[in-house]
């Protein structure tokens, strides 16, 4: 069990090891693998930024998101891509997670681990020879399982208030 | 002036959208075709730019687009909902660079000159040494948008001095545009803000989707369709109704099928269900009582989607509003401003499971809305190449089929089916007439729109 005080160099090699494996899941469109990965009182956020002045509080807004999902609408999502008719993925985009700057901390609960670690996400569609990029911060919350972590939280902050892809289709 | 190449394209397409319920495919992804719309469509239509309830207070405020032009939305220091040009009258650099926020003044980073909310120049730095007390303030206010209205909650914005006035220009749209806006007494709350992205796709698709293509869900959205969220029906759209109105606004508003139980008034709570039948009126009650799923655009990019839907594959529906406008920048590119919408007084879960169902299945991450995207970016791109571009698209569903609905209680041109493209037509039939029609006067960007801009000012001070 890690509690706050123990975050080892093999608590950090494990959590890494797992956001690797997350990404190779994700980019190679392991969807139901990925799935199994989740906890089932997931909450999965990409808040909605807005530009501000430097002197708000946050550039956050409040009441609303990009995306807000749980386990039940993850499910359904991962349901949507397995029908033959998930036109905005099928055929599916090229995509690559560029996980960065893992930080591990301990999390609020004694088996948890509050995660953060910069995303670069790489997509290309169809033969149009451009691409979209999204850049975010993901916090996360790993909580320690039998065998490995389950994904219990995930908060992704974007580095954009007008989002330069289409839709966001893909999980982040 | 258009050259005669476009303008051929135009008027053969009012013809043959007429006779032969064709639409030009040129008039989607075109530069010219841009150009000219620019001017002839957003410099002249009414185009949404906010609702009251993002700017409440005194000093708040959003900056909204009218095409390229960029403007301050916002309540001034009498609690006025005013337009400001966003671009100081001394260089032209923003005043506002925040998105939203709230502020008695405006101060121009560029020399400082500073404006109030309601647009006057209150400042002018070293303005006594630079200037010799020559430079007369009152000259120098932001611009206003020449003409601002709100119906409703929504705050429109029109660049044309003399367009008709908002009331008109909504016309008969405002009896349905009611049933959606009107249903309570404390009215609606844009929640947070906007949800905004860029897609690689002409606005008009968005519009043109929203006015009247209820026919497209059984294909675009067939993976939600086989998860159960949305009608398993294939005719479920006949039993539906399809009004358009002039200017080129139009809607569809559609029922359960036979045999499906599914609640009245798209199942809103119980309190806004008893305001909604005192504040409407029985006709307009009439039509939403049965009512599941309303789309609808007023011309020219603001859609309304009010639906009834699941937040998951296991969750009963809830209703949830949404409006969206389809921002053009570009001719093969628009930025998606998405709202979510909810009366004031609605119960708290219902704001919830409303927001979640919202957020889940339209707006950037839907599970409806992607599969939009995808489409409309196809179609923008195909649509731009020259052999394509010489196309007829078909318009022609409908056709031969029905007649008008004599007994529809609403105003408006309604047919009995929302199986229908009638709307589109409309649509397509009014931007064509807008595109062809010359400005009754070219004189640049000089007098006449100042003056027509001072007059603004003037009214609205008065």
């Amino acid at each position: 069990m890690t509690t706050a005080t123990e975050i080892t160099d093999a608590t950090v090699r494990e959590v890494t090891e797992w956001l690797f494996g997350e990404a190779e899941l994700l980019d190679t469109g392991k969807y139901r693998e990925w799935l199994d990965l989740v906890a089932e009182d997931l909450s999965y956020v990409v808040p909605l930024r807005v530009t501000r002045e430097r002197e708000a509080d946050t550039d956050i807004v409040e009441g609303m998101t990009l995306m807000d999902d749980d386990w039940d609408s993850m499910e359904m999502r991962v349901l949507r891509l397995e029908t033959e008719y998930a036109w905005a993925e099928d055929p599916p985009s090229r995509s690559r997670h560029f996980v960065t700057n893992i930080r591990v901390a301990a999390g609020e609960a004694e088996d948890e681990l509050a995660v953060k670690s910069n995303l670069l996400l790489y997509r290309t569609r169809g033969d149009v020879a451009t691409f979209d990029i999204l850049s975010g911060e993901r916090h996360d919350v790993l909580r320690r399982v039998a065998g490995g972590y389950r994904l219990a939280k995930r908060v992704v902050v974007l580095d954009q208030t007008t989002v330069m892809t289409h839709n966001l289709a893909l999980i982040m | 002036m258009l050259r005669d190449e476009l303008r051929q394209i135009l008027e053969k397409g009012l013809r043959d959208v007429e006779a032969d319920w064709t639409v030009p495919a040129a008039i989607i992804n075109d530069p010219e075709m841009h150009d000219a719309e620019r001017e002839r469509v957003f410099g002249r239509s009414w185009v949404f730019l906010a609702h009251e309830s993002e700017i409440p207070e005194r000093g708040d405020y959003v900056v909204r687009y009218i095409s390229e032009d960029q403007f301050i939305v916002c309540r001034d220091e009498d609690g006025e909902v005013r337009g400001h040009l966003n671009s100081c009258r001394h260089r032209g650099m923003q005043v506002c660079r925040a998105e939203m926020g709230n502020a008695s003044h405006f101060r121009c980073p560029y020399h400082g000159w500073t404006y109030n909310n309601k647009g006057s120049l209150v400042g002018v730095p070293a303005g006594r040494e630079a200037y010799g007390n020559k430079l007369d303030k009152s000259l120098w206010q932001l611009k206003p948008v020449p003409k601002l209205g709100t119906y409703k909650g929504l705050v429109f914005g029109c660049l044309d001095p003399d367009a008709p006035s908002l009331d008109d220009y909504l016309g008969d749209m405002k009896f349905y545009l009611d049933i959606v806006l009107d249903r309570s007494d404390a009215g609606l709350q844009v929640v947070g803000a906007p949800q905004r992205w860029v897609v690689d796709a002409n606005w008009k698709l968005g519009a043109d989707n929203f006015i009247g293509d209820a026919y497209h869900t059984m294909m675009t959205h067939r993976s939600m369709v086989e998860l159960g969220l949305a009608p398993p029906d294939p005719k479920f759209a006949l039993y539906g109704e399809h009004v358009h109105t002039e200017h080129g606004h139009g809607l569809g508003i559609i029922g359960p099928p036979p045999g499906i139980p599914l609640p009245e008034f798209l199942g809103m709570p119980e309190n806004i269900v008893e305001q909604l039948q005192r504040r409407l009126s029985p006709e307009q009650v009439e039509v939403f009582r049965p009512v599941a799923f309303i789309h609808g655009t007023v011309f020219p990019n603001l859609s309304i989607g009010n639906f009834l839907m699941s937040k998951d594959h296991v969750s009963p529906p809830t209703s949830f509003l949404t409006l969206r406008l389809w921002h053009p920048i570009g001719p093969d590119k628009m930025e998606i401003m998405s709202f979510f919408l909810v009366e004031k007084e609605a119960p708290d879960w219902y704001k919830e499971e409303s927001y979640q169902a919202y957020v889940r299945t339209f707006g950037i991450s839907g599970a409806f809305e992607q599969d939009d995207a995808e489409n409309w970016r196809s179609i923008t791109r195909v649509l731009g190449a020259q052999y394509a571009k010489k196309m007829e698209l078909n318009y022609q569903m409908g056709r031969g089929v029905y007649e008008p609905d004599p007994d529809w209680p609403g105003p408006g041109k309604a047919f009995p089916m929302d199986y229908a493209e009638a709307n589109q037509r409309n649509f397509m039939e009014y931007w064509m007439q807008l595109m062809v029609t010359d400005p009754a006067s070219h004189t640049g960007n000089g007098k006449v729109s100042d003056e027509a801009a001072a007059e603004a000012l003037a009214r609205a001070e008065a």
